[in-house]
C-alpha cells in the first residue's frame, strides 16, 4: 500500500459526502498523505476543529492497515476513484462516489447491465412483468442492477440469482447495517453469486438521506434503466432523473391507465422520456444482444387436462374458480395440475388466488 | 348431636367426595362453617338459615358447626347449600329423617326454600358414580344432564320441604329416567351449510381435508370474502360426536356453565370462535376460580381465531402445547389443574393490516414493512402445528347470483366419514385417531411415496422453495387425500395437491 493509498483508506473510514472528500483532498495538496493531512490547516467550513482532532486521532499507520486487514477479512473490497478497477461508467459523473465498498465479484461492474426499479409494493401484475422481462435479460447475459428494497427490486434480485444470472445490489447503508433487515439473507447470497456495493462505510446505517443518493448510483452503474411499475409517490422518480441527467436509456413498461402503481411508467412513456418496453427483447435490441441466449427449456408433456388449463390462461391471468368452472374439471384435480404445470414452470400462482401463464 | 352426608366437589373435570358434618351443640346461637370453604360457601350459612326458617322447619338455636372434609383442599361454588341444610335438620330428631346417608346431595338453596341448579353435575355424578355412590339427590333444573348416565338412581327435587318430605318417606319422587344419545343428536347449525356459500372451491376442498383429517387449518383472504362463514360452517362436515367424547364436552361445559340445560348435553360438535381482545387465561383457563378456558370449551369440536394475528404474542404461544398433547395443564397457586383441549384450530387472517394486499379492485395502503410485521405474528413454532394453508379470494357478484348448485354439507360430511373410517382402521393398534396426530415414525410408517410421488415433491422444494417444516405436513395431508379418494396408496397426484396447501411457504408472499 503506496502513501497515497493508505490516505485514502484512511478517508474511507469516515461518512462524508463526495464533494468533502474532494474539498479535503483539495486542502491537503498535492500527493496527500497521512502525514500532510495531519499538519493541515482546515478551513472551519470545510473541515471544524473537533472533526479534525477526532479524524487526527485516526491518522494513525498501523490504525489504517488495521482497518484496511479488517475489510478484507470480510472480503470487502474498496475501490476509490483514482483506482484502475473503478467503473468507468461512474468516473465521468460530478458526483461520482469517492468511494465503492463492494462485496464478490467486481468484475460484475464492467458487464452490459439495466437497473431495474420500481415499488415496494407491487400488484401481482408488477411482479409478473419484472419477473418476466428480468429472468430473459438475465438469461441473456445482462446484469441486474437493483436497490435490495421490499416490493420489485427483490424480485429482479430474487429472479436473477433463479435462473443464474448475475445481479448487483446497491445499498443505501453500510454492509454491517443491510436494509431490510428482512433481506439480510437475499444480501448474502448476492454477495456469494453477484456483488454488493456501498458508498458507505460498513458501519453506516441507513437513513432518509442515503436511499436518494443511492439511486444515482443505481442508475450510474447501468447501460439503461427500467421501470417495470411505480406511481408517482415512488422513490422511483429519482433514479428516473438520475439517469436522465446521466443519459441513460429509460425503459418503462406500460400499465393499466387506472392503475396508481403505473402512474409513473404510463407518464415516462406519455412524455416521451423512455421507451416503451412489454419483452426483453425490446432493450436487448438496443445492446445488439440475441435475444435469450439460453432460456430454460421445458421439457414436459401436458397432459390433456392441463392442456385445458392452459388454454383456458391463454387468454391472460385467471382466478382459480374460474378455473375450475370453465374447465368442469373437479377442485381437488385441478389443484393437482396446477401445482405439476407450476413445477415444470409453466404456470405462476399469485396472491388473490390468481394463476398465470409464464 | 352429629350427622354426617355425602356431596362431591369438582377439581378440574373430575369430582372427588365431600363428607358434610355437623355438630349442633349447647352453647350460644352460632353458625359456622370450616374446611377451606371459599365465599360462596361462608354465605351459605345465610341461605341455609332462611330456606330452613322459610320452609317451616325450626332452625336450633344452638351452637351449629359444619366442617366439609377433606378439610385440606379449597372448596367452591354454592352446591353443598342442600348438604348442609339436611344434615342440621337430620340432627334434630324430631324431623324423623331416615335414610339421609343412603344419598349424595348436590344443591343450591334459595331464600324460599327452593333448591336451585349448579355447575357440573354431570362429571360430579359421572365420578361418584366410578366411586361406587348410586343414588342422588339433585336440583330438578339439572334433571336432563343426568338423565345420560346409566346405572344410578337420581332423585330431582325442586325445595327442600320436598327433600325431606322424601326423606321421611312421605313422598315418592320420580327417579330421572335414562336417555339414549343417539336418540337427541341432531344435526342442526342453525341453518349454516356449505351449499350457501357460493364459489370458493379451494377453501371448501382444503376444509374437507382438514375435516377428513383432523388437520389445523389457515384461511387468509381479503375482509368480506366469506372466510368467517366458511370456518362457521365448518363443523357441519366434521363427523358427529361419539358418547363418550359427548361425555367430555359436556362435563367441560357443565363446569364452565355454558350448559344448555334443557338440552342436558352436548350432541354437536362446540365451535368457539373467543374475540381477539380476549385474555390469554380466558383462552387457556384458570383464574382464581378455575374454570375451563375457550380452548377447553373446544375440546371435540372445533376453536375458531378470527383476525389470528391481532390476537397478542401470548396468547398465541399459549396454543402451542395443547395443539401438541390435546390437554392443558393450568398452575394456580392454590392447584394444578389439566383440562382436555382437543380442538381443530382454524385461523383467519387478512393478507396484510389493511386487508387489500393482493387485490385486484382495492389499493393496499400498507407498507411493505408493516406488512411484513402483521405476517411474522405467524412465523414459526404456531406455523409447524397448521397443516393446511388456503387462499381465500373475493367473490363477484356474478357467483353470488348464481343459481349453480352447491354441494350441501351432508355430501361432504359423508366422504368425511368415509375417510375417518379408514383412518380408525389404520390406527388401532396407534393409540391415535386421524391422520394429523402422526408423530415422525408413524407418518414415515404410513405416508409412504411412490417414484412418482418423490420426484414432484423434491421439484416442489427445489422450485417452489418451499420451507423445511412443510415436508411432513406435506405428507400427512397427502394421506388424507388418498383416504378422501378411498386409495390405500398416495399417489402423485395426492402429493401434488398436498404442495398447493402451503401458501404462505411460498416465496410469492415475500416482498
Amino acid at each position: 500500500m503506496d502513501d497515497f493509498k493508505e490516505f485514502l483508506v484512511f478517508l474511507s473510514q469516515f461518512d462524508y459526502t463526495h464533494s468533502k472528500f474532494e474539498q479535503i483532498l483539495n486542502c491537503v495538496g498535492d500527493n496527500p498523505t497521512l502525514k500532510k493531512f495531519c499538519k493541515t490547516k482546515f478551513d472551519e467550513k470545510v473541515l471544524s476543529k473537533e472533526h479534525f482532532e477526532q479524524m487526527v486521532n485516526l491518522a494513525d499507520k498501523t490504525m489504517v492497515a488495521n482497518y484496511f486487514t479488517n475489510l478484507q477479512n470480510d472480503d470487502i473490497t474498496l475501490l476509490t476513484k483514482y483506482d484502475e478497477d473503478y467503473p468507468e461508467k461512474l468516473r465521468g459523473f460530478y458526483d461520482a462516489p469517492f468511494f465503492l465498498f463492494c462485496k464478490g465479484d467486481i468484475s460484475l461492474l464492467n458487464n452490459p447491465s439495466i437497473a431495474v426499479v420500481g415499488t415496494r409494493k407491487p400488484s401481482s401484475y408488477g411482479k409478473m412483468v419484472t419477473n418476466k422481462i428480468v429472468g430473459d435479460l438475465a438469461c441473456a447475459g445482462i446484469t441486474i442492477i437493483s436497490g435490495l428494497a421490499y416490493g420489485l427490486d427483490s424480485v429482479a434480485h430474487r429472479k436473477t440469482l433463479e435462473v443464474g444470472g448475475k445481479t448487483i445490489a446497491v445499498l443505501g447503508s453500510g454492509f454491517n447495517k443491510i436494509y431490510p433487515t428482512d433481506h439480510a439473507g437475499l444480501a448474502r447470497e448476492i454477495a456469494e453469486k453477484g456483488l454488493l456495493v456501498s458508498e458507505y462505510p460498513p458501519s453506516k446505517t441507513a437513513t432518509k438521506y442515503t436511499f436518494p443518493q443511492r439511486n444515482r448510483i443505481i442508475s450510474g452503474l447501468s447501460d439503461g434503466v427500467l421501470i417495470t411499475e411505480a406511481s408517482f409517490k415512488s422513490g422511483t422518480i429519482l433514479t428516473k432523473d438520475f439517469a436522465l441527467e446521466q443519459g441513460k436509456n429509460i425503459y418503462a413498461v406500460p400499465g393499466n391507465i387506472d392503475s396508481n402503481l403505473s402512474q409513473l411508467t404510463n407518464d415516462v412513456i406519455k412524455s416521451g422520456q423512455g421507451m416503451l418496453v412489454d419483452c426483453a427483447k425490446d432493450i436487448l435490441d438496443d445492446f445488439d444482444l440475441d435475444e435469450v441466449k439460453e432460456k430454460r427449456k421445458i421439457d414436459y408433456q401436458l397432459s390433456m387436462e392441463e392442456q385445458i388449463i392452459v388454454n383456458i390462461l391463454s387468454g391472460g391471468a385467471k382466478e382459480f374458480d374460474q378455473i375450475v368452472k370453465e374447465s368442469g374439471i373437479n377442485t381437488n384435480l385441478v389443484n393437482s395440475y396446477l401445482t405439476t404445470l407450476e413445477i415444470s414452470g409453466i404456470i405462476s400462482r399469485l396472491p388473490g388466488n390468481l394463476v398465470t401463464l409464464n | 348431636m352429629l350427622s354426617k352426608l355425602s356431596s362431591f366437589a369438582l377439581k378440574g373435570i373430575e369430582g372427588y367426595k365431600v363428607d358434610v358434618e355437623t355438630d349442633v351443640g349447647n352453647g350460644l346461637p352460632h353458625f359456622e362453617i370450616v374446611g377451606l370453604a371459599d365465599t360462596a360457601i361462608k354465605e351459605s350459612k345465610e341461605r341455609v338459615h332462611a330456606a330452613i326458617k322459610n320452609s317451616a322447619f325450626d332452625y336450633p338455636i344452638k351452637r351449629v358447626t359444619v366442617n366439609l372434609a377433606p378439610a385440606d383442599i379449597k372448596k367452591e361454588g354454592s352446591l353443598f347449600d342442600l348438604p348442609i341444610a339436611i344434615s342440621i335438620l337430620a340432627c334434630n330428631e324430631e324431623n324423623k329423617i331416615k335414610n339421609e346417608k343412603k344419598y349424595v346431595y348436590l344443591g343450591e338453596l334459595s331464600f324460599d326454600g327452593g333448591v336451585k341448579k349448579v355447575k357440573g353435575v354431570l362429571p360430579l355424578l359421572i365420578s361418584a358414580r366410578q366411586l361406587g355412590y348410586k343414588k342422588f339427590i339433585i336440583p330438578k333444573e339439572n334433571e336432563v344432564e343426568a338423565s345420560f348416565i346409566e346405572g344410578i338412581e337420581v332423585y330431582p327435587v325442586s325445595s327442600l320441604r320436598e327433600t325431606v318430605d322424601f326423606l321421611k318417606g312421605e313422598k315418592e319422587i320420580e327417579m330421572v329416567k335414562t336417555c339414549k344419545f343417539e336418540d337427541i343428536v341432531k344435526n342442526e347449525y342453525m341453518g349454516l351449510d356449505f351449499s350457501n356459500v357460493k364459489g370458493q372451491h379451494v377453501a371448501k376442498r382444503a376444509l374437507e381435508i382438514a375435516a377428513a383429517g383432523g388437520h389445523n387449518l389457515l384461511m387468509i383472504g381479503p375482509p368480506g370474502s366469506g372466510k368467517s362463514m366458511l370456518a362457521k360452517s365448518f363443523p357441519t362436515i366434521l363427523p358427529d360426536l361419539t358418547f363418550e367424547e359427548a361425555l367430555e364436552v359436556t362435563k367441560i361445559h357443565s363446569i364452565a356453565g355454558i350448559l344448555d340445560l334443557k338440552e342436558g348435553i352436548v350432541s354437536q360438535r362446540p365451535f368457539r370462535s373467543p374475540h381477539h381482545t380476549t385474555t390469554t387465561i380466558a383462552l387457556t383457563g384458570g383464574g382464581m376460580h378455575s374454570k375451563p378456558g375457550e380452548i377447553s370449551m373446544a375440546d371435540n369440536g372445533v376453536l375458531f381465531l378470527d383476525e389470528f394475528p391481532e390476537y397478542s404474542r401470548q396468547s398465541i404461544e399459549t396454543l402451542r402445547q395443547p395443539l401438541e398433547d390435546g390437554v392443558i395443564t393450568v398452575a394456580r397457586n392454590n392447584q394444578t389443574i389439566t383440562y382436555p383441549a382437543n380442538f381443530t384450530l382454524i385461523v383467519s387472517l387478512n393478507p396484510c393490516p389493511c386487508g387489500n394486499y393482493g387485490s385486484k379492485e382495492k389499493e393496499c395502503t400498507c407498507s411493505a414493512a408493516a406488512i411484513n410485521k402483521y405476517l411474522s405474528k405467524l412465523s414459526g413454532p404456531i406455523m409447524d402445528r397448521i397443516d393446511i394453508h388456503v387462499e381465500v379470494g373475493n367473490v363477484t357478484y356474478q357467483q353470488l347470483k348464481s343459481e349453480e348448485k352447491e354441494e350441501s354439507s351432508q355430501t361432504i360430511k359423508e366422504r368425511v366419514d368415509r375417510a375417518r373410517n379408514i383412518q380408525l382402521e389404520r390406527f388401532k393398534n396407534e393409540k391415535i385417531y386421524c391422520n394429523a396426530k402422526m408423530n415422525v415414525p408413524q407418518t414415515r410408517k404410513y405416508c409412504k411415496l411412490d417414484e412418482d410421488g418423490e420426484k414432484i415433491l423434491r421439484n416442489a422444494f427445489d422450485r417452489l422453495k418451499l420451507s423445511a417444516r412443510a415436508h411432513d405436513k406435506i405428507l400427512k395431508v397427502a394421506r388424507t387425500i388418498a383416504d378422501l379418494d378411498g386409495s390405500e396408496n398416495i399417489k402423485a397426484s395426492h402429493v401434488a395437491e398436498a404442495i398447493s396447501y402451503r401458501t404462505l411457504d411460498r416465496k410469492y408472499w415475500q416482498n
